[in-house]
Order: C-alpha cells, then sequence, then structure tokens
C-alpha cells in the first residue's frame, strides 16, 4: 500500500511536468487530469475522503470542463503532442532541474528517517476523520461571505472583461 | 523533507518553471497556473492531516472557491485576446506599433 502511495505521488509530479512541458494545450489538460486524479488517490489514502471528494467535482467537473472548452479558442490544425522534439525537449530539461534540485538540496538522505507507530509508518500519516470543513458554515462564516461574494463578483469582471466594441477591456474591435 | 512533501514541492516548482517558460499559447500558461494551484491544494489538504489540527482542513476549500474566480478570469482575457489577434498567440501580444 505504501509503495501505491509512492506511485501515486509520482503520478503527480508526472502529470505536473506532462502540463509544465508545454504541449499543446489538448495534451496539457491530459497531463492536468492526471494530476488530479492522482492527488485525489493520495489524498483517499491518507483518508480525508471529503476533501477528495470537494476536488473531484468542483476542480475536476467544474473548472476543468470550463477550461477544455477555453482550449476549443486555442485550436491548432497541427498540434504538437508530447512526442514533437521541441516539447521532448523542455520535458527533459525540466527532469534535469528536478534531479538536479533534489540532489543538491539534500533531499535523498532523509527520507528513511521517523518513527514508525500504529498511526504512521516512516514518513506517512495515516488517518484524520474530519469535520473542519464544516466550520467553513461556523466560525468561518466571515471568509465563506468574503469567497461568495468574490465568485459573484467575478461573473461581472469576466463579463465586462469579453465586452468589446469600445466598452470593453481588452478588446480593441 | 519527506517524500510524499518532494512530490507535491516539485510539482509546483515545475509548474512554476513551465509557467516562466511559455512558448507559444496562453492558455498554456493558465495552465501552468492551475496546476500550481492544484498542488497547493493537495498542500493544504495534507498539512492538517500530518499535524492533526482538524480545523484547518477548511483552508483548501477557500483557496479552491478563489481559485474559481482565477480560473474564470483567465479564459475571460484568453477570449478577448483571442478576439482582438485572431488567437492567443503569445507573440501577437505586443503593443509595439513599428
Amino acid at each position: 500500500m505504501t509503495y501505491f502511495v509512492f506511485f501515486l505521488g509520482l503520478g503527480f509530479v508526472l502529470g505536473g511536468l506532462g502540463v509544465a512541458s508545454n504541449p499543446s494545450p489538448y495534451y496539457g489538460i491530459v497531463g492536468l487530469v492526471v494530476a488530479s486524479v492522482t492527488g485525489c488517490g493520495w489524498l483517499l489514502s491518507l483518508g480525508v475522503s471529503f476533501v477528495s471528494l470537494v476536488l473531484f467535482m468542483v476542480y475536476l467537473g467544474g473548472m476543468l470542463v470550463v477550461f477544455v472548452y477555453s482550449v476549443s479558442l486555442a485550436a491548432d490544425p497541427f498540434p504538437e503532442a508530447w512526442g514533437d522534439w521541441r516539447v521532448v525537449g523542455y520535458g527533459l530539461g525540466f527532469v534535469l532541474v528536478l534531479v538536479i534540485g533534489v540532489i543538491v538540496g539534500g533531499f535523498i538522505e532523509g527520507w528513511k528517517l521517523g518513527l514508525v507507530t500504529v498511526d504512521s509508518g516512516g514518513m506517512f500519516s495515516v488517518r484524520l476523520d474530519f469535520s473542519g470543513v464544516a466550520l467553513f458554515y461556523s466560525c468561518g462564516v466571515g471568509m465563506f461571505l468574503v469567497a461568495g461574494w468574490g465568485l459573484l463578483l467575478t461573473l461581472f469582471v469576466v463579463l465586462e472583461v469579453v465586452r468589446g466594441l469600445s466598452r470593453g477591456a481588452i478588446r480593441a474591435v | 523533507m519527506s517524500l510524499l512533501h518532494l512530490s507535491f514541492y516539485s510539482a509546483f516548482a515545475l509548474s512554476g518553471l513551465g509557467l516562466a517558460f511559455h512558448r507559444t499559447h496562453l492558455i498554456s500558461a493558465l495552465l501552468c497556473l492551475e496546476s500550481m494551484i492544484l498542488s497547493l491544494y493537495i498542500a493544504l489538504s495534507i498539512q492538517p492531516v500530518e499535524n492533526q489540527a482538524t480545523s484547518f482542513t477548511l483552508t483548501p476549500v477557500l483557496i479552491l472557491a478563489f481559485s474559481a474566480c482565477e480560473a474564470g478570469a483567465g479564459p475571460a482575457i484568453l477570449v478577448t485576446s483571442t478576439r482582438t489577434h485572431g488567437s492567443d498567440h503569445l507573440h501577437n501580444l505586443n503593443l509595439l506599433q513599428c
């Protein structure tokens, strides 16, 4: 099970690498989906299932779908995938940066340390039942209202940014 | 540093580098921003689990609310730049008149 969580952590980094190596946005979205799914699996392994499901529904199901619709504007007739030599070059460069950073930062020697108890093994904490998100509605109601107000404001921001014909913020035509 | 902390730390750093070294499309840079926010979400979710501090489990939900605002404003700018310049290629975004 520990090695499966390792695999999920590795999948998270590879998803981030897939987005960062700047292929055509069609394939960048795939990297983001892979990172989201492995991140959800990782949170599930820690036991916090509510936050994992929030990530799935709000992030994957809401925001990423909106992004996919926006990607349809960036239509390339010949999109460059991860097999393209430029994207491979970027990906290899980022992997090199990562490896050098890990070696120079000394992150390799420290990973075997840690206690092994019934709730954790080595570097993994195992369980937490939480109702902390419910505090969003009781003690944290101020931030709840600020976040709701910010989301409502974003709707009007988007409306005004996209408006054109001499009343718009960016559009010149 | 524990191994899984290194995982989201390096995902954040890689996405930040991808944002810095953007090439052709504006939306690729926006996707790198989204990936940075995803790694922040995972980090904020893990921290209360490891420190057994239940109250802090609302911080990832809060950052998700604000990142939804940012993920709306970003494609709006993308749409306007596409309608002005015809594509979202970054080399179109210059104000030089010469």
